[in-house]
């Protein structure tokens, strides 16, 4: 009955990724249709290459990517506010684009690289510290991540402080906002093919996800090397945060209320929970950018919009829940 | 039938003699379990003290008592390789310290206090979870093992459960479905951290019952900690006293005398009165029962 129930779940939100992708392709500042693709119009044709296309598929695979990565956090953690900021992949990021904005190039290029380097550099401090510690708990990886994302925070202020306010502080701040406005075709192709990666290990590796939300001590004795396993799927999750935000900035909020829906919807945490997590994320994230393109004048930050969209969708499903419960 | 525990004698879910193999008995006249002078430090103070003890044979359960922090759980948790000692453990000749984990959990299976699952999963996905030793890292339960561990559920009595969120589970329930995962692990030694702590009264006894002949009808070798001495005089062949780190008596309830029992309690629980109940008046028991009195 459940797992019928999860089917359809998953049935219905990878129709209405495909609805969004579809929307996100036809809709923005010059609105295409299908009728002028078809009759190969030029501009459209430009604009759907150029514009839509790659920014729809890195919406579609970057929210895939932050759903199936906050899943894990939340799986590993076992608590459902835990999301990939937890051990500093976004305070890396930040420092590493506001690094390159102000001594390599604003280009895009520069900034992807050093955002990805400095979003991987603060995970593998904060699992390198936080496996030197006595115990190798939870917590203290997300003391490690909160030293590190301090750290980042630190440094990103410093770097904004040498930032000339006129250029380079508004570059800057405009990154961390988060947009998909700056995707092209060449820009896409790695961060598609490391979230592929990453997220078909982290379905693959799903059993021991399961297992390690049990007591570590119980766990162990369950056989799985509990500390291998645990940094090995948070490195999976946070490669693929890392090579999401890398392009298109910091994203609030996907990475936390995707998973968190799921498990409301489903009721459990199988494969078929995880992967409702990722379209959950990509439908989010599709809209939002969709909203963000087109809702203004100028282009907004997409943060403003996966909040707005998520923010009361979450409110009605925990009050739903608990009516639910009390019923 | 889902609140309380089934009585196994009367159990008529199927045997899982079938599906499980029993744990192969003992050829020679070595010990089946042996701990030897077992020493745990914490911050300089000796929680085990040159503790040893041997279990004889397979097919018995042997019980710990003692007061609080006399080292119960440390020896249970050093015996699992969770804690750093000194000494040794051999289990069926083969010394347990330097297995890896995934050797260790072929040979061992674990029943904590209360478990730590904290994520809704199914009742069913927690009994597959025993079957982690046995599968490569990609690899997933087979349908013989899905079966096996629906075998394992009817013989604990919650096949009803199956598809129900683990989290939703009495503490009796969950117990229940620890011991099932603990079947399907299919190892020799069963260690259990006070298993009936989350339980009522009646459901201690049957908890410990289920165990008992769990133990009995899979040749498996026992240690479980307990707080009850009168459980512990009822159900375990071997009972095991603690104190301040050491083994300050092994008690035999069938064999050993009511005044030589009664004298070793009082070493640990001060003064003692050990009662005697004549089987007759105990229906439909087949052998005396005995209650320890503190005095």
């Amino acid at each position: 009955m459940r797992s019928n129930r999860t089917s359809l779940l998953a049935g219905i939100s990878s129709l209405l990724v495909c609805a969004s992708f579809f929307t996100a392709i036809l809709i923005g500042k010059y609105p295409i249709s299908l009728t002028a693709l078809l009759a190969v119009d030029r501009m459209a044709i430009r604009t759907f290459w150029i514009l839509r296309l790659p920014r729809a598929l890195m919406a579609l695979f970057g929210g895939f990517g932050l759903g199936i990565a906050g899943f894990v956090y939340q799986t590993i953690f076992g608590n459902p506010l835990a999301s990939p900021d937890i051990i500093g992949v976004s305070s890396g990021a930040s420092a590493g684009a506001a690094f390159a904005i102000l001594f390599v190039s604003s280009g895009i290029v520069g900034t992807t690289v050093f955002a990805f380097v400095g979003g991987l550099l603060a995970v593998c401090v904060s699992l390198g510290l936080s496996a030197l510690a006595p115990g190798k708990s939870p917590s203290s990886i997300v003391l490690a991540g909160i030293a590190v994302h301090a750290l980042a925070q630190t440094i990103l202020m410093f770097l904004k402080l040498t930032a000339d306010p006129e250029k380079e502080l508004a570059s800057i701040e405009y990154w961390i906002m988060g947009s998909l406005g700056g995707v092209t075709l060449s820009k896409i192709p790695f961060s598609i093919v490391v979230i592929c990666l990453c997220s078909a290990l982290i379905f693959a590796l799903h059993r021991h996800l399961l297992m390690l939300s049990v007591h570590e001590e119980e766990a162990r004795m369950l056989g799985i090397s509990v500390g291998t396993m645990r940094m090995a799927l948070l490195f999976l999750a946070t490669f693929a945060v890392s090579a999401v935000v890398s392009v298109t900035g910091l994203i609030s909020f996907v990475g936390l209320l995707a998973p968190h829906t799921a498990r409301i919807l489903c009721g459990h945490n199988r494969r078929s929970c995880c992967f409702l997590s990722g379209t959950i994320g990509s439908f989010l994230l599709l809209t939002a950018d969709t909203l963000a393109k087109s809702i203004a004048k100028t282009e907004l930050p997409i943060s403003i919009f996966t909040s707005l969209l998520g923010a009361p969708f979450l409110i009605y499903l925990i009050l739903a829940k608990r009516e639910e419960d009390t019923r | 039938m889902t609140g309380t525990f089934p009585h196994p004698s009367h159990d008529p879910a199927p045997s899982l003699e079938s599906v499980f193999e029993s744990s192969p008995k003992s050829s020679d006249s070595s010990p089946v379990f042996f701990a030897d002078h077992l020493r745990v430090l914490r911050g300089g103070h000796p929680i085990l003290n040159d503790l040893s003890f041997s279990i004889e044979s397979a097919g018995t359960m042997t019980g710990l008592l003692g007061a609080n922090g006399c080292g119960k759980t440390t020896l249970i948790r050093t015996i699992c390789q969770d804690l750093p000692h000194s000494g040794s453990c051999k289990l069926n000749g083969s010394v347990l310290e330097g297995l890896s984990v995934r050797n260790l959990a072929r040979q061992i299976s674990y029943i904590p206090q209360q478990t730590g699952i904290s994520i809704s999963m199914s009742v069913l996905d927690v009994i597959l979870m025993g079957f982690h030793p046995m599968l490569k890292l990609f690899e997933q339960p087979s349908a013989m093992m899905r079966e096996q561990a629906y075998t394992a559920l009817c013989q604990t009595g919650i096949e009803n459960l199956a598809d129900r969120d683990y989290l939703t589970l009495s503490g009796g329930q969950k117990q229940l479905a620890i011991l099932a995962r603990t079947l399907v692990e299919n190892t020799s030694l069963l260690l259990l951290d006070e298993p009936d702590s989350s339980l009522d009264f009646p459901n201690r006894s049957s908890m410990l019952r289920l165990i008992a002949e769990t133990t009995k009808n899979h040749n498996k070798t026992t240690l479980v900690c307990l707080h009850s001495p009168d459980l512990a005089l009822q159900f375990c062949d071997q009972i095991l006293l603690l104190k301040d780190g050491k083994v300050s008596a092994c008690l035999h309830p069938k064999t050993d005398s009511d005044e030589q029992m009664e004298k070793a309690f009082a070493e640990i629980y001060g003064p003692v009165r050990l009662l005697r109940i004549s089987k007759n008046q105990v229906e439909p028991d087949t052998q005396d029962r005995l209650v320890l009195l503190l005095l």
